[in-house]
Formats: C-alpha cells, sequence, structure tokens
C-alpha cells in the first residue's frame, strides 16, 4: 500500500521507497527507511501536501514523494 | 596553553546554538564561510591550560550535500583542519540522529556525542542510557539539557579527555560482506604512495561506493585511480547482486538504519504517547481551519510591523535632522560640508529609519521559525505555490517583500535549495515595498478619481503580486527546468522560543544592518549628490540672485530659487544624464524630468517623489503638496502617468536592495541578469499600456 493511499491516523512498516536521487537521500537522513514506523498524520484539502510520523520525526511530503513510499500493515 | 579544535555538527533544530551559548566565558564570533554566504559561528573559551575553539558548522541531514549549507559543513568535515568533532543529537529523535553520527563515525575522527534536551525525554517519563550508548558506539556520550544548563561542564571536560587521545576508539561496523569489499578496496588505496592513512582510506572508499562525487574528485588525480575505479565497479556490482539492491547507496541507508534502530532499542525506553506537539498541529494544520488562521497570524505580524516600527521612526528622523543641523554648524562650509550634511547624513538617515521595521519583522520571522511554525506555513501553501514552481517556504520572504525588499532577500535564506532560493529572490522586486506608497499615493491623487482611489492601491498591490508569480512560472519553465525541486521537509516539534537566542540573532542583525547603511549607502548618497551638484553653473547663479534681488514679494523670491534650483538640475550631471537617457523613456512619454525621476528612484523609491517636486520646480513637496498635483496633471497626461505607474511596479528596486542581491548571490550571470531584466520587462509594460491606452483615445 502506497502511503498516498492510506487515510489519516493509519500506520505501518515501510517496505520500500522510491524517488529520484537527491529526494530519496533526503527521505533516508529523515528516517523514512525501510523497516521504520510510518503513521499518517495529516494531508491537505486537495491531498498535494502530506504529512507523516517516522520513528518520532514529521516531515512533509508531496503526493509524488507519498506515492512513492510503499508501507506493510 | 594548548589549543584544542573542534567542529560541532549535527541536524537542524537539535539546539547546537543553545549548547554554545550555554557555555559559559564563551565569545561568539560570527562571520560567512569563505566565499558563501553561510553564516559562520565560532566560540572560543578557556579551560584549565587548554584554549578550546569550536566552529560550529550548519545543520545538515547528512553527508550526501544537497543545499549550499550542506556542502559547506561537509567539505569543511572532509578538509578542514579540526582536531574532534562534537557531534549534537536530539534525545526525542535519537534513532534518525544517528544516522548522521554513523556517517560521521566511518571517518573515525576522535568524537563526542552530546545527546541534547534529554529533559524533554526524561519529562514524557523516558529514560537514556548514556553508558550503554557510549558502549555501542565507541565513543564518550554526555547527555545534556541546554536548557537547564545540564551537562555542558561535563561536555567540556570530555572534549579535554577526547582531545587527549590519539585516535577514534569506535565500534561499529557494517555486515560482513560489505567489511569484506570494503577492505579490498582500502589496500588499493593505501598503495597509493600519498595514502597511508588506514581510516582515512576506509571513509574514502564507504563514500565512493556510495557513490559521492565529492570524494571522487579527490580521488581522480591519484595514480591508482584506474585500477581503483575497475575494483569499484566489481565491488559494487557484487554488493547489488548480494543485497538485491538498486544502489550500494540504498544498502549502506538500510545497514545504518537497521544500526540506529537496534541502539534505540538497547539505551531509550520512552513511553509513547500523543504529544503537545500532535494535538497543537490537529488545529494549526487543520485542512480547513489551517490556512485562515494561518493567514490571521501574517495579518497580525505585519500590523505588528508596521503600526510599531513607525513609532520611533519620527523620532529617528528627528535626531537625524538634528545631527545633520550640528554637523552643519561644526564643518567649515563648503562642500564637505554639503556632502555630509546634504548627501550622506540623510540618506543614512532615511535607511536607519527603517531599522525598528525591520527588526520587529526579523523577530517575528525568528519567532516563527524557532517555535515551528514556519514548517507549518510552507506545509500549508506549498499546494499553491507549486503551481508558480516556487515552493512552500518561499511565502516568508515573498511577505517580507511588501515590508521592504531588502529583508525579504534576507529571508529568502530559509529556502535551502539554490534554485528556489533564486526564483524568488528574482520576483521579490514585484512585491510593492512600502517605499513606493508615497509615489503611489502621489500619482493616484493626481490622475485617478479619488473614490477608487483604495482600489487602484489594491489593484497595485494584488497585480504586482500576480505578476511576480506569473514570472516565476515562466522562470521555472524556461531556466530552470528539468530538475526536481524536492519538498521534504522535517516539521519540528514545537517548542517555547529561546529569549537568549532571540536576542542574539536581533543584535547580530542590527550590526550587519548598521555596518551596510554606513558603509554601502552613505557611499551611494555622495555619488547621487556629486551628479546633482556638479558642475556649477556661476552665471546662472548669479543672474537669478540679481532677479531675486530685485523680487518684490516673499513668495516671489520663494518661486525664483525654486527655478534656480531646477535650473541647477538641469544643467548637473544629472540633468544631462536625464536628457541622454530621454529618448529612451520618450516611447511612452516621458521627458527628460520624469526619466531622472525614475533614475533616481534607483536610489530610493521615495527619491522619485522629491526629485519630481524639485524638477517641477516648485519645492519641498510631500504627497499631499497639491501643487505638485496640479504640476503633475499640466505636465503629464493619463497614459503617461499610467506607464510611470507600472514602470516603478516591475523595474530594478533601489540600489541597498540590489547590492543586498548581490552579496547573497555570488554568480556574476545571475547578478547580470537581475539587473537587466525587469527593467525590460518594465519598458515592455509601459509601452503596452502607453500604446493600448492611446489606442483607446486617452
Amino acid at each position: 500500500m502506497r502511503v498516498s493511499e492510506m487515510k489519516i491516523g493509519e500506520s505501518g512498516i515501510i517496505e520500500r521507497v522510491t524517488a529520484p536521487e537527491p529526494i530519496k537521500g533526503r527521505l533516508f537522513a529523515m528516517g523514512v527507511s525501510k523497516g521504520n514506523r510510518l503513521r499518517l498524520l495529516d494531508h491537505t484539502l486537495k491531498k498535494e501536501t502530506w504529512e507523516v510520523e517516522v520513528e518520532g520525526t514529521r516531515i512533509a511530503l508531496r503526493r509524488e514523494e507519498a506515492e512513492g513510499i510503499e508501507v506493510r500493515q | 596553553m594548548r589549543e584544542i579544535r573542534a567542529v560541532m555538527v549535527g541536524q537542524p533544530n537539535v539546539g547546537k546554538s543553545s549548547i554554545i551559548n550555554a557555555i559559559s566565558g564563551a565569545r561568539l564570533h560570527v562571520g560567512n564561510f569563505a566565499g558563501v554566504t553561510v553564516e559562520k559561528k565560532e566560540v572560543t573559551f578557556k579551560r584549565g591550560e587548554y584554549e578550546i575553539d569550536i566552529v560550529d558548522l550548519p545543520g545538515i541531514y547528512s553527508l550526501n550535500a544537497y543545499t549550499p549549507e550542506e556542502h559547506v559543513a561537509k567539505n569543511y568535515l572532509i578538509e578542514g583542519e579540526y582536531d574532534l568533532i562534537i557531534n549534537v543529537v536530539d534525545a526525542n529523535v535519537l534513532q534518525r540522529n544517528l544516522i548522521l553520527t554513523l556517517q560521521l563515525l566511518d571517518m573515525r575522527k576522535r568524537t563526542v556525542l552530546v545527546v541534547n534536551m534529554v529533559d524533554e525525554v526524561e519529562a514524557q517519563g523516558g529514560r537514556i542510557d548514556g553508558e550503554m550508548l557510549s558502549k555501542l558506539l565507541g565513543i564518550p556520550v554526555v547527555l545534556t539539557s541546554a536548557k537547564e544548563g545540564r551537562g555542558v561542564d561535563e561536555l567540556v571536560d570530555r572534549i579535554i579527555e577526547t582531545f587527549q587521545k590519539e585516535r577514534c576508539d569506535c565500534e561499529i561496523y557494517y555486515h560482513e560482506k560489505i567489511e569484506e569489499e570494503i577492505e579490498g578496496l582500502v589496500e588499493i588505496l593505501l598503495k597509493s604512495p600519498h595514502f597511508n592513512d588506514r581510516d582515512l582510506a576506509r571513509f574514502y572508499t564507504i563514500r565512493l561506493l556510495e557513490n559521492d562525487e565529492d570524494i571522487y574528485k579527490i580521488i581522480h588525480d591519484l595514480p591508482i585511480f584506474l585500477e581503483l575505479h575497475e575494483a569499484l565497479g566489481e565491488s559494487i556490482r557484487r554488493l547489488k547482486l548480494e543485497f538485491d539492491a538498486e544502489s550500494v547507496a540504498d544498502i549502506f541507508a538500510d545497514e545504518r538504519s537497521a544500526i540506529a534502530r537496534s541502539i534505540v532499542m538497547q539505551v531509550v525506553t520512552l513511553p509513547r504517547r500523543e504529544s503537545l506537539t500532535d494535538r497543537i498541529d490537529q488545529i494549526l494544520i487543520h485542512p480547513i481551519w489551517g490556512l485562515p488562521i494561518f493567514l490571521l497570524f501574517m495579518w497580525l505580524l505585519f500590523q505588528v510591523t508596521f503600526e510599531v516600527g513607525s513609532l520611533p521612526m519620527e523620532y529617528i528622523d528627528q535626531v537625524v535632522t538634528n545631527f545633520a543641523e550640528w554637523l552643519r554648524g561644526i564643518l567649515p562650509p563648503g562642500d564637505l560640508n554639503s556632502v555630509i550634511t546634504d548627501g550622506v547624513v540623510p540618506a543614512v538617515g532615511a535607511i536607519i529609519m527603517f531599522l525598528p521595521n525591520i527588526l520587529i519583522l526579523f523577530l517575528g520571522i525568528n519567532l516563527l521559525e524557532q517555535t515551528g511554525y514556519m514548517a507549518r506555513a510552507a506545509f500549508l501553501l506549498d499546494g499553491f505555490l507549486k503551481h508558480f514552481g516556487l515552493q512552500g517556504k518561499a511565502f516568508i520572504p515573498l511577505v517580507s517583500g511588501f515590508g521592504c525588499t531588502v529583508p525579504a532577500y534576507m529571508a529568502a535564506r530559509t529556502l535551502k535549495n539554490p534554485k528556489d532560493r533564486l526564483i524568488t529572490m528574482l520576483i521579490l522586486g514585484f512585491m510593492n515595498c512600502s517605499a513606493r506608497l508615497p509615489v503611489y499615493v502621489l500619482l493616484i491623487a493626481a490622475f485617478f478619481p479619488t473614490k477608487s482611489a483604495g482600489n487602484i492601491l489594491f489593484t497595485i498591490y494584488i497585480g504586482g503580486a500576480l505578476m511576480g508569480l506569473v514570472v516565476a512560472k515562466i522562470l521555472r519553465k524556461l531556466l530552470f527546468k528539468g530538475e526536481p525541486e524536492p519538498f521534504v521537509m522535517e516539521m519540528p516539534p514545537y517548542r517555547f522560543p529561546s529569549l537568549k537566542v532571540l536576542a542574539m540573532e536581533l543584535w547580530i542583525k542590527t550590526k550587519l544592518f548598521i555596518k551596510k547603511a554606513g558603509t554601502f549607502i552613505a557611499g551611494a548618497a555622495m555619488v547621487i549628490w556629486f551628479l546633482s551638484s556638479y558642475p556649477l553653473n556661476g552665471e546662472l547663479r548669479h543672474s537669478y540672485e540679481e532677479k531675486m534681488a530685485q523680487a518684490t514679494t516673499q513668495e516671489e523670491r520663494v518661486r525664483l530659487q525654486n527655478e534656480l534650483a531646477a535650473r541647477n538640475l538641469e544643467y548637473s550631471y544629472l540633468g544631462r544624464i536625464g536628457k541622454t537617457i530621454e529618448p529612451l523613456f520618450s516611447p511612452f512619454g516621458f521627458d527628460w524630468r520624469l526619466s531622472v525621476a525614475v533614475v533616481s528612484g534607483l536610489a530610493a523609491k521615495e527619491v522619485i517623489v522629491s526629485t519630481l517636486a524639485t524638477l517641477y520646480a516648485v519645492g519641498e513637496g510631500g504627497e499631499e503638496s497639491s501643487t505638485l498635483i496640479s504640476k503633475l496633471r499640466e505636465n503629464i497626461d493619463f497614459k503617461t502617468a499610467v506607464a510611470l505607474i507600472l514602470i516603478i511596479m516591475i523595474y530594478s528596486p533601489c540600489v541597498a536592495a540590489m547590492s543586498t542581491f548581490y552579496s547573497e548571490v555570488p554568480q556574476w550571470a545571475w547578478r547580470a541578469f537581475y539587473t537587466i531584466y525587469p527593467n525590460i520587462l518594465a519598458w515592455i509594460a509601459a509601452f503596452t499600456a502607453y500604446r493600448l491606452l492611446a489606442l483607446l483615445g486617452y
């Protein structure tokens, strides 16, 4: 399941992160990597911007990045 | 006395500045890293027989440098001369912070780990086992709370202890398959005669496996490069196969993530529950209420900036005027007296007058940043600004631009991506600054019906902003296309701001600002004064003095005085420049006087009003001056006035703003582009509007 398909409040374990390079490195550095628990906190009205929490860190992303993160519930 | 040179490294928002502030007796130096506009903070202090010097590097998320700040920090870590690393981490999010720590430990330098904000973890009923952490990593660990001043003395002791050791006892190793490959590559590197440091070779090898271009550049010239390059390719191929991964960087990322997770499991006990931040966020970034609340905050910030900021304005103005008068009295009469009292002092004073506004705006922006709300504002606005090729964070400088373009350029520093920052800075001039207000007020009063004045003014401001956004879109399409602009941003937890840090930031801002006013603006004022005062025309003066002597009424004398000033100005270099550039502006009906007024607006936008007043010879004219308004009506027609408004909306901002841009953007190509394109755009807009209005019969 992609993060972009989750509902607010749901969580899961990250399985796979696909993104082009500068973004991927940045996601890893913020803790978005395989095995960590991710929770969807919020998104804007038009679902353009998303807020997730990974191991205590809150991170804002765009739809493109949210589509590239797969989680297992 | 022995010197210890340390660097302080950590991810953003871990409280490095607070730790530096908490070290008592430390003296702070603020400067820039060589060649870039990245702030460099440095402290020195004495402890026992040691003098300790700490360079505070910009916050970085990882060694995979991406922003200018990260490049500076990384270069300093790799090439700088220092004895040990102080790595600061946030106890609340230890796991994520440890990933950077693990990258740093690859360097095998002497390192002290500072686990800051440990009080916040304890307040939630959690605990961090510092001894265990130290054992697992093999480096000394200090638990601190900069807020409570806890652990700061111990940190200094640990720094000295670590300095006395020969090397790092770091215990971190990766999966044995990875270590095997590293070992093989290290042997090749060590064949090179320049290379005898096994620890450094290991670090380089790891970075090369992760495809680090900066290290590639260093290795590239070594004689063993070809052999290494081939072996590296082989290793990468084997590792990718073994771990079924897209790249070796992914493998290392997973490895570090796993190590960090297992360490955290062993040293942290933290009962997870809904934090205060979660509850505040439910309101402040609510899908529906988030935006209105944000707009309210912005409205308040600008109200305070302009209402409170304008209170001391008159006082400062008075002080400056008195100072100029006093100087006029004590300096010997002549050119020196005139250049200082008529040129430099009023110009510098006019800028200092904005200091309260700027400080309040910066205080507000710093507060937003420190409390963590800024990230929320960017979150809320990113969707809208994305349509124009901008990023959520661009909002802050754009709004500041309505106040003054100078701090807006500086506020653009919050944008870490160089392209986003450049686009934002290129369109900041379209946000009408407060200095242009008097000019608009004057022109609207002269050429538009009174009842629609407010709407016209509003249209000018909104029109400018929209034009800026459209230009941003075009720039993104034409000049910055191709590369993605990632919006992956940490949303830091809400925190109470540290008053000490706020005060320090404000003090630094004030110092820099006054320094600039005293040097650059003073210089520019001298040039303008010179151009408008020379060459002197003795004959003209003589003939007017005769006329004035014959004048019977006071009114007559004032009129002649003004006329003389106007004739002198026409004769001066500035007047001649006006005549020379007149053909450039004549396609939309400007005479030499309007041309000069527009050019003088480059010194400061308010200057346009006083220049118009002087050139149309009505003496001292403010925006309410009815004589100036009637003079303008006599000399300028409606379509020319519209063209003038458009020019002022679009063309280059004042020299103060331009010099700020130059100092923020080091590339000459962009400086040139920035200097030229708004003027071309302004010309086209003015010309089009003028011709259209002419067609419509105005």
